[in-house]
């Protein structure tokens, strides 16, 4: 199925082209449309009430002060809605884990601090705040659990004693060969606990949902926040009861999603609720301190890997038993599922087991974000690989060449199942390499004048992108396909609309279609107007997640852009009186006679044409629209090398990262501003859950203690290393264009990279990092401990 | 995050000011550049009365002035301001410098000098070299005006000697050494301090210095001075063992928190090692230039 590039021309604004983003002038000139800027006539505002416990059981709520606050227009608590609703549903449930179903109230107990517990409209927020007040709830605190390894020990309380009697959701083990007989033979085995920060997206447009509902019309719209708008579609109208016909979700521009806006959370269902009964608009936009507390988080997991080896440091086999936290119950989305397919990296491992066990915390709900597992695994396995080959010997470099796979090597199937796809990683490994100069680092020592010493990290990983398949989904209890659709439709200027479901959220889908459209068809670029995100006009698709967007569209727009082509161009060669289309070809505005530029038509007269039904070819249909749909055959593995040179101050534990080279391959690049926009962007989430971003919590009280901007280290501009990106653009054979993902590969390196760098800056007084957030502060102490170890022989 | 009820004051003058202050009976809280209050009645952390809103009176507490040996700065005098003023460049260098690490240009285009030592914030920069350089902080109430000493100023950890009817309508510097340093370490750029020092003192022909004040932020609960490591290097010439001798003794005045930044003991590591690190530098260098 594989279309390269070169069976295609190139054109100014094609594929490949450096095209300036469609959604820049809005954004800029500060005409972007986010929900909150949706402000209807009469709307009324919600607030929720949290729950201020991460585990309480509700004895008695009294709203009647509240009820009586002037303004308030209605109080909803957990009973009512579990009446009226149907629970959440969760998009990509764990696969063997009972269902855990919940509703957008509390019931009779929380499960984490945030919980929403009540909800009020009123007629501003302010004064829903002031009712939330006067709301006086009666909890009974239980014992709670936060640490996900103490959630799982005998004595701990359970969360939820009526499906599962431990807090053990799943365990999900998957492997091929011996690997236990295997390790058990190695020369070498190393193997250690990595313990992996619990963070946040922190997208800079909160979640939002503003509601309306039409009785006589049947109709509630909601104007929402999100990822996935054709599936909180689904999502409302399962939960309240409705057909989806009656519902229609419009998503405009999305300040951020990275995977925190997949799905409905509770304050969609009960926004919606209320605009029912009230029959007013209905607004809710979360606040910061909401956010840390309501929207998922991310990450937190414990990895028990194990890399055995021979003498010449070719690895025999890998294991990883990790434990992930879900949190006091589903998100909407579910919780991140790729540690275990990438866990062996780009290196040739015949033997390997993984097995991932889902443990439930009273702790906020994980769910995706940007990287979705693939950052954590990818840590655990490349401070091995430093640690292997610092006990043989070996130079890490070099340890790694060895075990990495060869381009001739693919396709390969890993022993998870992943079937790579094709690449060049040792290219890109050698390329990192030159980039730093490897070798002359290497010879100048590791000893600064300054006193500083200067380390080298390496890492190196692959990263699914997409989906395999609709069936590979539903196999696993998903509530979605592998798909994405667009319509294209000729208007009667000579442009094109294209509508799509694919919501627009920072990463340039609109520019990225427009470009595959405009070199498929051979109109201008700038005469395709996008149109995303509102059901009422798309074509149901799947949404903006996983990296997939471009691999399973691309296909599309290539499909329905060849029709609307093929059927223009009948017409011309109808209205030039020529027998069929052969030499004809689209040219920006009109259609051309190649060789022949004084015979064109312009497109806004073969539109109307087609349009009005006046002047086409007898057999023709009147219409000029085509809407087609694309489901990869597989996913698509992107893949990369990085590294990390540091100076650390051995006294203080303080450490400059004075360069970063990412080396990376996500096959065809569509537009390589857009590639590098994305790389870098995932990058700067990736040094902060690497370096200082950590969601922590109170050992005594189990609430978060540093929920807020204030305290919760995300990165600024300032805050960042210097970046050099390269890239290798090996087709994948698998997709259109050969696009790869692109969107999350950056949350991937910088973790490893960083830890190995100064593991390796430190190696004479062998210090080893197990865990993240790597701050200095940690390095201090991992410095003593390693003094420790070496005093007490 | 919206603020409980509360009136809203503007007055067009301190004397309506404090008469609006008096009127509320201590429940006010007066609203200078809001960087730090408006977050706080979001949060409903704070739940005054009414706000005495002081945005009005520039014409009165907006003025820098230099009279002769002191340095006189209003209230509501902005970061930004004290920024890029010459006079705070040639009488308190210190002080420029340490502006420029506080937030963000927003940040510091809104938030004032009156606002940021009445907040005392014990890892804030502002309440620091106030206290580094021997401010005096003025108070003005229906009652009158009084001058309150920066060493008694701050009480505890977002507390001072301000009385809740007090408007702090300025600061008086003395002159200030021109030979001074900062540095400050925090989680992220600009981030609150988990360890911040100023130092600041006069040497003589003989490379010998007086005057010399330490202030520490972030390892108390308010901003102190290290007196014993000044004492130690008043009237000396400092050489690699007085400097390691005055670092060491710095932790006297040091009682650090545990907390998200950082942990006490990763606190008390640091503070000798980065004084030292800073007398080190201070003793070969030249007078401060901004
Ligand atoms: C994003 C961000 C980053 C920040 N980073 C830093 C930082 O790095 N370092 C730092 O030190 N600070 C930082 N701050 C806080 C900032 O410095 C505040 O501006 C300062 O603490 C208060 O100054 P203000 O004028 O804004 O006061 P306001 O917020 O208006 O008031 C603060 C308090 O002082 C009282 N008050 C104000 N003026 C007077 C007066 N004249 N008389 C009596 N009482 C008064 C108020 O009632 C209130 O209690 C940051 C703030 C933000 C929002």
């Amino acid at each position: 199925m594989s279309e390269t590039l070169e069976q295609t021309r190139t054109r100014a604004n094609g594929v490949g082209a450096a095209a300036l983003r469609k959604e820049d002038d809005r954004l800029l000139r500060g005409d972007g449309r986010f929900t909150d800027d949706v402000d209807p006539a009469h709307a009324l505002h919600m607030a929720i009430g949290r729950c201020p416990f991460p585990h309480a059981r509700i004895l008695e709520i009294d709203v009647s002060a509240a009820a009586e606050l002037e303004g308030v227009q209605q109080i909803l608590v957990g009973a009512e809605v579990a009446q009226r609703t149907e629970p959440i549903s969760v998009l990509r449930p764990v696969p063997g884990a009972p269902q855990l179903p919940y509703y957008a109230l509390a019931g009779e107990v929380c499960v984490y601090e945030g919980q929403p517990v009540v909800s009020v409209v009123a007629t501003s927020r302010a004064v829903a705040e002031d009712a939330i007040e006067l709301i006086d709830i009666d909890y009974d605190p239980l014992p709670h659990v936060s640490d996900v390894l103490e959630a799982l020990a005998d004595d701990a309380p359970v969360l939820h004693p009526l499906q599962l009697s431990s807090n053990l959701l799943a365990t999900n083990p998957q492997g091929n060969g011996d690997p236990d007989a295997v390790m058990a033979a190695a020369h070498i085995v190393v193997s250690d606990r990595f313990r992996i920060n619990r963070v946040t997206g922190l997208p800079m447009e909160p979640r939002a949902i503003v509601a309306h509902w039409r009785p006589g019309a049947r109709e509630l719209t909601a104007h929402v926040s999100t990822q996935v708008p054709h599936l909180v579609r689904m999502q409302l109208a399962e939960s309240l009861r409705l057909d989806e016909g009656d519902v229609r979700v419009i998503t405009s521009d999305v300040g951020g999603g990275f995977g925190l806006k997949l799905g409905v959370y509770p304050e969609d269902v009960l926004a919606c609720l209320h605009a029912i009964d009230l029959r007013r608009p209905v607004k809710w936009t979360e606040d910061r301190l909401e956010h840390f507390r309501a929207t998922t988080h991310a990450r937190e997991a414990v990895h028990d890997f194990a890399i055995g080896a021979d003498a010449d440091g070719r690895i025999t086999a890998m294991t990883n038993t990790y434990t992930t936290d879900l949190g006091g119950q589903n998100s909407p989305f579910g919780s991140a599922q790729l540690s275990s397919i990438v866990f062996t990296g780009p290196y040739r491992v015949d033997d390997g087991f993984v097995q991932r066990r889902v443990a439930l915390t009273n702790k906020t709900p994980v769910g995706a974000y940007r990287g979705y597992g693939q950052p954590e695994v990818n840590f655990a396995r490349e401070l091995l690989m430093d640690r292997l080959a610092r006990r043989l010997g070996i130079d890490p470099l070099e340890l790694r060449m060895r075990n990495m796979l060869a381009q001739e090597d693919l396709p390969w199937r890993n022993p998870a199942g992943a079937l790579y796809d094709s690449g060049d990683y040792r290219l890109a490994l050698q390329m990192v390499a030159d980039a730093v100069d490897y070798d002359a680092l290497r010879a100048a020592g590791r000893e600064r004048p300054d006193g500083r010493r200067v380390g080298i990290g390496l890492t190196s990983f692959v990263e699914r992108t997409g989906y395999a398949s609709a069936k590979f989904l539903a196999n696993r209890g998903s509530r979605y396909g592998a798909h994405e659709s667009v319509t294209l439709r000729a208007n009667r200027s000579g442009g094109i609309d294209l509508f799509t479901g694919v919501s627009s959220m920072g990463q340039s889908s609109e520019t990225a279609f427009a470009q595959i459209c405009s070199q498929v068809h051979g109109i201008a670029f700038d005469a395709i107007r996008v149109h995303a995100g509102d059901t009422g006009a798309t074509p149901l698709n799947t949404g903006a997640f996983a990296s997939r967007t471009l691999i399973a569209a691309a296909g599309a727009v290539s499909a329905a852009a060849t029709e609307l082509r093929d059927k223009t161009l009948r017409i011309a060669a109808h209205r030039l009186e020529l027998d069929d289309v052969d030499g004809l070809e689209v040219d920006g505005d009109a259609v051309v006679v190649q060789g022949d530029p004084s015979r064109r038509i312009p497109l806004a007269e073969l539109h109307m044409a087609a349009i009005i039904g006046q002047g086409i070819p007898v057999d023709e249909h009147p219409g000029l629209e085509a809407t087609a749909h694309f489901e990869p055959e597989h996913a698509a593995y992107a893949f990369g090398s990085a590294a990390a040179v540091v100076a650390v101050d051995p006294e203080t534990g303080d450490f400059e990262i004075e360069r970063f080279v990412l080396v990376h391959d996500c096959g065809t690049m569509v537009n390589p501003t857009l590639v590098d926009g994305q790389v870098r962007g995932a990058l700067a989430q990736g040094f902060g859950a690497a370096l200082s971003e950590e969601l922590r919590y109170d050992a005594d009280t189990g609430q978060l203690v540093n929920g807020s901007m204030l305290d919760y280290f995300v990165p600024t501009a300032a805050d960042l290393p210097p970046i050099e990106l390269h890239h290798t653009e090996v087709p994948s054979p698998f997709t259109t264009f050969g696009v790869r993902g692109v969107g999350e590969i950056g949350t991937i390196p910088p973790g490893a990279a960083i830890a190995n760098a100064v593991c390796d800056a430190l190696a004479d007084f062998d210090v080893q990092i197990s865990r993240l957030p790597v701050t200095p502060e940690l390095v201090w102490r991992e410095l003593q401990q390693a003094r420790n170890r070496s005093e007490t022989p | 995050m919206k603020p409980a009820p509360l009136q809203y004051v503007r007055p067009a003058s301190v004397a309506e000011a404090v008469d609006a202050l008096e009127e509320h009976g201590g429940m006010a809280r007066v609203l200078a550049g809001g960087q730090s209050l408006v977050p706080m009645l979001g949060m409903r952390l704070m739940r005054p009365s009414a706000l005495v809103d002081i945005n009005d009176l520039g014409a009165e507490l907006g003025k820098i002035d230099g009279r002769g040996e002191e340095t006189v700065i209003g209230a509501l005098v902005r970061y930004s301001a004290l920024e890029t003023s010459p006079v705070i460049a040639e009488r308190l260098p210190l002080l420029q410098e340490v502006v420029r690490h506080i937030g963000d240009r927003q940040v510091r285009n809104r938030g004032t000098i009156g606002g940021a030592v009445a907040q005392s914030d014990p890892t804030g920069e502002m309440p620091l070299v106030c206290l580094t350089l021997g401010a005096r902080v003025v108070a003005r109430s229906v009652r009158g005006e009084r001058t309150i000493p920066i060493e008694e100023f701050f009480e505890g950890s977002y507390a001072n000697a301000l009385e809740p009817e007090e408007l702090l309508v300025g600061l008086r510097f003395p002159l200030a050494p021109v030979h001074c340093r900062f540095f400050e370490r925090g989680r992220k750029h600009n981030d609150f301090a988990l360890l911040s020092i100023a130092v600041a003192g006069s040497p003589d022909a003989d490379g010998r210095w007086s005057g010399v004040r330490i202030g520490l932020g972030g390892v108390n609960d308010t901003p102190v001075l290290a007196e014993a490591a000044a004492a130690r290097l008043e009237g000396r010439t400092w050489d690699t063992a007085t400097i390691a001798e005055a670092a060491e003794l710095a932790l006297e005045a040091a009682d650090p928190p545990d907390d998200v930044r950082a942990s006490a003991e990763y606190r008390n590591h640091l503070l000798p090692i980065q004084l030292r690190r800073v007398l080190t530098d201070l003793a070969g260098a030249e007078p401060w230039k901004t």
